[in-house]
């Protein structure tokens, strides 16, 4: 199994956000996760990408107990992520928002990073030429050189990508990547992520946007209340009566 | 003296010392709710308060030797107008940067610390205590008269304080505006009118503080740098913004540095009193009464 | 055009290159001399906590009794075992890094102004120390008769000459600088400035970089430090205080928090201003509290963003030019 998440539960004080989940990820497969407000979603990726410890069950990634890094450990671990309300480095650039999360991928050590000015270049250069054509695959190299936080909002949404996609990641965790986008930039996004999945790398895509995840999802995993009530194929999850009841019937009433 | 007695004389004295932190951490949490800004002046507000008073009892305005309590109230009066001023002064602060806060009453503090020394000197002086100076004997345990007075009014104060938050309608209008402005400004509260309100009441404590004090410490343009410094820890010791916590932050501290002074050693007292606030905040940073906060990712 | 710009560039480096050389004898007395060296050890301090707390965000205010850290090693290794100069410096410096990166760990559990308070009460207390431990600090008095270095022979015995030992060490401290903060360490630094969270999920390690930033600023006090005290010959704890980190904070808020060029405008500034004011006495204190205030209401970006304002305006205004002769030439 390629990503594993056993038995899973995290608990805050009094409240239970996710209670015994587990749920199998193949490589190169995107992975849908849905559910209602406050069911555990967002929680499973703190705790994915490193920032809470479960308090029950574990994660194995590639035959590896991951669950119990830290979160650097777990990026140098092949995963990446963006976030819900974006995150990007608000005194950088987009290219060098993107050059911190190459950084540790990087070979020249700290003293010579201090005294050898000649690979500090050369690695430079290096990193610079992976950044640009990681934002020419999500079309926004034109503005490598300006603040990031200075651009448009469906454009900051691809530079968070590309700045996940930079860490060089064999799983990518994308937390509601289509919240504020109208429906073209939507379009553009699915697009997207067909050109991320064709490099190989796995996708876990948690979105309200319903439409997007029956679209671009192979399976399909729906929590309510941190369990998980559903797994399976779009067609199967539409029919599901319990998601039905739980989910979009909830939906409906509102 | 007994074992038990010296332990309660020197929990006095610490007491004692601890209810003036304990005002001064009043002023630091009063500024901290209601506008998000540590303000670091506090000991230099703490100083200018004393000043205010002191001048007027010990007639050193125009020879007046206004009785003590006239002068105590005339500090008070004083250093509230002062907290208006602030409240006008740190309303473009409270946008900014933390450090650049930070930063800004700094200055601040330094203004009023020279400005002082260059119109009282830097010398200080000593002032005579309005009460006689013969300690009281209460169970084998020596009490001055005024340290009896600095602990009875502070806890006159505080408790005065808590119940002006809770129960007036001005204090629940200010604790409304604490919570959450954009809501209380909505509901009609004057927001900038509480946040002078609530400087001014910070700024009195801190007055107050220094008047009762000032016949047991020494009175000098530098005498608020170490008080601003341990009225700050103790707010954050008990949780910085929270009033109960406060009085309790700087209850403990005092009682601390006593017991460190009286039973370890007096070279040592501050460094350990440092050392203990550390550790404090290293186990748990919301302090001693404040609430546990999970930080959002 | 960019070519006269990069010519006047270095027109301007190689003026200031050859005034800093012959400085000593250009200055009209010894004290004038000894002022320059006084500010080259605080320029040492301010780009040392400017890019632990201007790039990393990291509050090391105890950055002054981390000088003292330097000058006590080096003023004890050089008054008690006559270690000479060059190795006594970079033990200094040593030792200075190692406190400091104690005085970084509490940054693992609190941050901003708990983080300023913590290392605000490590400071004082390690003066503490300073001032108590009589039998080996000497105490309140402080340790005097430090021998100025004697270099293979060549004795360093006035202001002058100790004017090029300081030089050497600004010009490295500072090119060090550039080179930590210009790349992936300074990236990495303000990541975790700007947001600590993401910058952990794009695998920076974020405990890593904040010791890092307090043992860089370690190791510029160290080297203050250790300047200082064979400098000066005599050293007392009263200055290795929390009123120090004031002052170097002061310094960096004015030239530019975040900029290594603020660094040493803001701290020549300040010192310059300091011996010209001195006639104003206290009148001058409460001058440089105004100041603060000032600064950080209408110029949060220090004098180095007056500088960027004035330099972007320059560039908006010669684009004007450009662009009306073209439109000219089009019409």
């Amino acid at each position: 199994m390629f990503l594993e998440i056993d038995h899973l539960t995290m608990q805050f004080g009094g409240l239970i956000a996710v209670n015994d989940v587990s749920i199998n990820i193949e490589k190169g497969e995107i992975h849908g996760l849905i559910g209602p407000n406050g069911s555990g979603k967002t929680t499973i990726f703190n705790v994915l990408s490193g920032y809470y410890k479960p308090s029950g069950g574990k994660i194995i990634f590639e035959g590896r107990q991951i669950s119990g890094l830290s979160a650097h450990q777990i990026t140098a671990a092949g995963f990446a992520r963006t976030f819900q309300n974006m995150r990007l480095f608000k005194s950088m650039t987009v290219m060098e928002n993107l050059l911190v999360a190459m950084g540790y991928r990087a070979k020249v050590g700290l003293w010579q990073e201090i005294f050898n000015p000649v690979a500090v270049h050369r690695e430079e250069q290096r990193f610079t030429e992976k950044a640009l054509e990681l934002l020419d695959l999500l079309e926004v190299a034109e503005f490598a050189n300006e603040l990031a936080i200075s651009l448009p909002y469906g454009h900051q949404r691809r530079v968070e990508i590309a700045r996940a996609m930079a860490t060089d990641p064999k799983v990518i965790l994308l937390d509601e990547p289509a919240a504020g986008l109208n429906e073209i930039e939507t379009e553009e996004l699915r697009k997207i992520l067909t050109n991320i999945h064709e490099r190989g790398i796995t996708i876990l895509l948690v979105e309200h946007d319903i439409k997007l995840v029956m679209e671009a999802c192979e399976i399909i995993t729906v929590l309510d209340y941190g369990k998980k009530i559903a797994e399976g194929t779009a067609v199967a999850i539409r029919k599901d009566p319990v998601v039905i009841e739980a989910y979009l019937g909830k939906e409906g009433n509102q | 003296m007994s074992v038990t007695s010296i332990f309660f004389q020197t929990l006095i004295g610490g007491i004692g010392i601890g209810s003036l932190y304990a005002l001064v951490a009043l002023g630091y949490s009063m500024t901290f709710r209601s506008m998000g800004l540590v303000n670091f002046a506090q000991g230099s507000i703490y100083m200018v308060g004393t000043y205010f008073g002191i001048i007027w009892y010990q007639g050193m305005v125009m020879n007046l030797h206004v009785p003590y309590a006239v002068a105590f109230l005339i500090g008070l009066l004083c250093n509230a107008l002062l907290g208006i001023v602030l409240e006008r002064i740190f309303r473009p602060l409270a946008k900014l940067d933390l450090m650049l806060m930070l930063l800004a009453t700094i200055g601040l503090g330094f203004i009023l610390d020279n400005l002082f020394t260059i119109i009282f000197g830097a010398t200080g002086f000593a002032v005579d205590s309005p009460l006689p100076n013969t300690p009281w004997n209460i169970f084998g345990v020596r009490v001055l008269p005024q340290m009896a007075l600095l602990i009875g009014v502070s806890f006159a104060l505080m408790i005065g304080n808590q119940l002006f938050l809770s129960k007036t309608k001005w204090g629940r209008a200010m604790r409304a505006s604490a919570m959450d402005f954009e809501i209380a400004r909505a509901m009609g509260i004057p927001t900038n009118r509480m946040n002078a309100l609530a400087l001014s009441i910070g700024c009195m404590m801190s007055a107050a503080a220094g008047i009762l004090a000032a016949p047991i410490v020494y009175v000098s343009p530098s005498m608020g740098v170490a008080v601003g410094l341990k009225g700050f820890a103790a707010a954050i010791l008990g949780g910085l913004g929270s009033v109960p916590g406060a009085i309790a932050g700087g209850l403990v501290y005092g009682v601390l540095e006593a017991l460190s002074a009286g039973y370890i050693s007096s070279t040592w007292t501050q460094a350990i009193a440092y050392i203990v606030m550390v550790v404090v905040l290293m186990v748990k940073p919301s302090g001693i009464v404040g609430e546990i906060t999970v930080e959002k990712v | 055009m960019k070519k006269i710009t990069r010519i006047l560039r270095w027109i301007l480096i190689l003026a200031v290159a050859c005034l800093m050389l012959v400085l000593p004898w250009i200055a009209q007395n010894r004290y004038q001399v000894h002022i320059v060296n006084n500010i080259g050890i605080w320029l040492l301090l301010s780009l040392g906590l400017n890019i632990a707390m201007g790039y990393a965000g990291q509050y090391n205010l105890a950055l002054g009794a981390l000088w003292g850290v330097g000058a006590y090693t080096a003023a004890l290794l050089q008054t008690r075992l006559g270690v000479p100069f060059w190795i006594n410096l970079p033990l200094s410096i040593i030792a200075a890094v190692i406190i400091a990166a104690f005085v970084g760990l509490p940054s693992f559990k609190v941050r901003s102004h708990y983080l300023a308070l913590v290392t605000i009460a490590l400071g004082e207390a390690m003066n503490l120390v300073l001032v108590n431990e009589t039998p080996i600090t000497g105490g309140a008095d402080g340790i005097g008769h430090i021998q100025m270095p004697n270099l293979f022979g060549f004795p360093i015995n006035n202001d002058e000459r100790y004017y090029y030992i300081i030089l050497i060490m600004v010009i490295l401290g500072y090119v060090v600088g550039r080179q930590i903060v210009g790349h992936r360490i300074g990236r990495a630094f303000r990541a975790l400035r700007d947001d600590f969270q993401a910058a952990r999920a794009m695998g920076v390690n974020t405990g890593f970089y904040q010791i890092l930033a307090f043992a860089i600023s370690g190791a510029y006090a160290g080297a203050a430090g250790a300047l200082y005290a064979q400098l000066n010959t005599y050293i007392s704890p009263d200055i290795f205080t929390f009123n120090s980190a004031l002052i170097v904070l002061t310094m960096i808020l004015v030239g530019g928090m975040g900029s290594l060029p603020g660094s040493v405008v803001g701290t020549v500034l300040l010192l310059v201003l300091n011996e010209y004011l001195q006639v104003f006495q206290r009148w001058q204190l409460v001058g440089y509290g105004i100041a603060i205030i000032v600064v950080v209401l209408f110029l949060p970006g220090g004098v180095v963003e007056l500088a960027r304002k004035f330099e972007s305006f320059r560039q908006r205004w010669l684009a004007g030019l450009t662009k009306g002769k073209s439109d000219a030439e089009a019409g």
